[in-house]
């Protein structure tokens, strides 16, 4: 349908600057692998691992619930949308995942993906074989080390927005997080795209969608945010994390 | 506090005569952009479904327009290149309204319910064609179907022909919600009048725009038309006296275009009734000089306001718009449009509307969108387009937004346009100081020749043919 955009100011940041001795700069893994010091052999032995995978189309699913567990992977570009379904077949948002972050690590546990995982705008990804990989850090302490902090990260993420808290605050919070993660893989904290759909937000904040845009309308006339259609400015980042002080406790 | 130079240049119409002359030549009116008859079959109804759920997903999913086209006119005017059927058969507007109803119906459910109706526009043909009784019918399904706004500032708006309008109407049409009209008056000279087949006195028209102020119009908009058979300086000039004299907040003065080969009605027009290319541009002349006396401002392309309209306020301040409907100050909507011909922009799309009546009908019934045709836009279009309406809305374009908004060098990307430009900054039409690209008071008249700079898709062979020139 559409051409890709002019800028990257307006479209999803990609990282394709990896080879085969380095990773992309906006790999999980590449603190991981140069910040214990890994010799070339050794991040050759991970790169084996390695498969760039992609493109998947919006919508596309890249592994559904039940599917057999067999690798996780690392967004390079695009957003991916994790989500069950529940009893009554309705579709529960679990979680967003931006370039440099890593889709299926709930299901390390078990032998299957406990979730689906769908591409909501043209998602390429970097795909790890788990059994392979599991074998490696056995060896490496350091890539051990690492795949236990992504886990860690994974848990704290999902049980953020699950206390008692006013649609202003979980909103506040998400958008808050969504910066600072953008802001962690060098791109711009205050200016982002949403590529999730209210529908999307909502549903993982648990709020209705027309409460979602009142929040964020609301917060427009304020002057804390500019939204012009998935494009976002925040202009008010302070206003902003005083908002989301409950939810963050920071 | 008193500032040395204005902010913005001086709403005026700097009227030169000669300038006109050299630069009369075929082109858009930017509507839209890209125009409509680059609009492509093939374009159907499982895009504007994709196009309308996408566009209810936005984090703050836009407001809506919504335009309802009327094809039908009781009698037909020779002047007329609108899409619009003669008849006299009041029970054809029934019907009508029955297959209206079952369009929106079928499309309203693909807009969120919290996205509200800020803007309506009934157009034509005659929209009073069909009985108030059935207008209210109309908005009234309309209202069911999608959330109307409750703000002050909504824009409830119909075009209406004083002919086959009373007081009595307008009233309720006031009570249904409307709350601006604009009046069709083009010429009262007599002898014009029976030149286009369309004799309205002043008495009559008078009243209904007195009616409008009575029940509460918030703004009455007068149409005239420059150009026409038998118009003189004489006559035009009266009308001009006499629709100042009224003080429509809103006029329009639209230069007729003769194109017979494409509008039939308009065969009925003798060439040699036509006053001159000197003469159109005289009676041009004089209803510019009339209207900036009677202090009218000029918004752009054929539009004038009073100073304390709120269109005259919006352009003052930057917060003017412009779609199919015209000007508005109403920020980015997404627009619905129903009925035969009608055309909705919904993010960054066009789709339109089956053109003939028989089409339009079979589709509905057979519960299809009764699309026709349509367009999405590349980037390129959608910058251009951004670029097109500052231009017709500012007057001036931001260069330095624009390489920042699209992450383009202006100079290296335009280069075309900006040699396009040369001529028209040697002639004193637009001026470039850094940053910004700016029509001059002179060049306020020919808007579209400046922007037709900026258009890519002019240039190509056949183009020359679809348009009408531009005084």
């Amino acid at each position: 349908m559409r051409e890709q955009p002019l800028t990257v100011l307006s479209g999803t940041p990609i990282a394709d600057d990896g080879d085969e001795l380095n990773f992309c700069s906006t790999c999980a893994f590449s603190s991981a692998c140069l910040a214990e010091g890994y010799d070339k052999t050794q991040l050759r032995d991970l790169h084996v691992l390695v498969e760039h995978v992609g493109p998947f189309r919006e919508g596309d699913h890249i592994f559904r619930e039940g599917d057999p567990f067999n690798a996780i992977a690392a967004v390079r570009a695009g957003t991916v949308k994790t989500y069950v379904n529940d009893a009554s077949g309705r579709e529960q948002v679990l979680g967003f995942f931006l370039p440099g972050e890593v889709i299926g690590l709930s299901a390390i546990a078990s032998s299957r993906y406990p979730c689906n995982a769908v591409a909501l705008d043209t998602v390429m990804l970097c795909r790890f074989s788990f059994p392979m990989m599991a074998t490696l850090a056995s060896r490496m302490p350091g890539l051990q080390r690492h795949l236990f902090n992504l886990l860690s990260q994974d848990i704290g993420k999902a049980s953020l927005l699950a206390g008692n808290f006013t649609a202003d605050e979980r909103l506040a919070a998400f958008l808050v997080l969504l910066s600072r993660r953008f802001a962690e893989r060098g791109f711009s904290p205050n200016r982002m795209r949403l590529t999730m759909a209210r529908t999307d937000i909502a549903n993982y904040l648990r709020l209705a969608p027309e409460t979602v845009s009142r929040v964020l309308r609301r917060l427009q006339d304020e002057g804390v945010l500019e939204v012009d259609r998935r494009d976002m400015r925040i202009l008010k980042p302070a206003v902003l994390d005083d908002m989301a002080h409950h939810v963050l406790r920071s | 506090m008193q500032t040395l130079s204005p902010v913005n240049p001086p709403r005026t119409w700097h009227f030169d005569a000669d300038l006109l002359r050299r630069y009369d030549r075929p082109g858009p009116r930017y509507t839209s952009y890209p125009t409509a008859p680059h609009f492509a079959e093939g374009f159907g109804e499982a895009d504007f479904r994709g196009l309308a759920r996408r566009s209810n997903e936005d984090p703050i999913p836009r407001q809506l327009s919504l335009y309802v086209h009327i094809p039908y006119c009781q009698s037909p005017c020779f002047y007329c290149g609108c899409n619009r059927i003669i008849t006299r058969d009041e029970a054809r507007g029934r019907i009508y309204l029955d297959r209206l109803q079952r369009e929106i119906a079928s499309i309203a459910p693909l807009f969120d319910r919290d996205r509200e109706v800020m803007q309506l526009h009934l157009g034509g043909g005659t929209p009073n064609f069909l009985a108030p009784r059935l207008l209210g019918e109309l908005v009234g399904s309309l209202g069911r179907h999608f959330s109307f706004s409750s703000a002050l500032d909504r824009d409830f708006s119909i075009e209406l022909d004083p002919r086959f309008v009373t007081p009595a109407d307008v009233e309720l049409l006031s009570a249904i919600g409307f709350n601006r009209t604009s009046l069709g008056v083009q010429d009262f000279d007599p002898a014009v009048q029976k030149a286009v087949n369309r004799e309205q006195s002043v008495d009559e028209t008078l009243a209904i725009i007195d009616a409008c102020r009575r029940f509460g119009m918030r703004s009455v908009n007068v149409d005239l038309i420059y150009g026409l058979p038998k118009q003189t300086l004489e006559g035009f000039g009266r009308t001009l006296d006499t629709v100042v004299a009224a003080r429509p907040d809103r006029l329009a003065i639209y230069g007729y275009a003769h194109m017979p080969r494409l509008f039939k009605a308009q065969r009925q027009i003798k060439d040699e009734d036509l006053p001159s290319p000197e003469d159109k541009l005289a009676l041009l002349g004089l209803a510019v000089e009339r209207l900036g006396e009677a202090g009218y401002e000029y918004i752009g392309m054929d539009h004038f306001a009073l100073p304390g309209d709120e269109l005259a306020r919006a352009q003052r301040e930057g917060g003017l718009h412009r779609n199919f409907m015209g000007y508005t100050t109403h920020a980015q909507t997404d627009l619905i449009g129903f009925g035969v011909s009608a055309i909705s922009h919904v993010g960054d799309s066009f789709t339109q509307n089956h053109r003939d009546l028989p089409s339009w009908e079979a589709a509905v019934d057979e519960g299809r969108l009764p699309i026709w045709r349509g367009l999405m836009l590349g980037n390129d279009d959608v910058l251009r387009a951004d670029v097109i309406q500052q231009l017709m809305c500012q007057g001036e374009i931001d260069v330095r937004r624009v390489e920042k908004a699209y992450g383009i060098d202006f100079g290296v990307y335009f280069a075309d346009a900006l040699a396009a430009l040369r001529p028209l900054q040697d002639d004193g039409l637009v001026q470039c100081p850094p940053g910004t690209i700016r029509a001059t008071p002179r060049g306020r008249a020919l808007l579209r020749i400046i922007a037709m700079c900026f258009d890519r898709y002019l240039g190509t062979p056949s183009e020359g043919a679809r348009y009408s020139r531009t005084i």
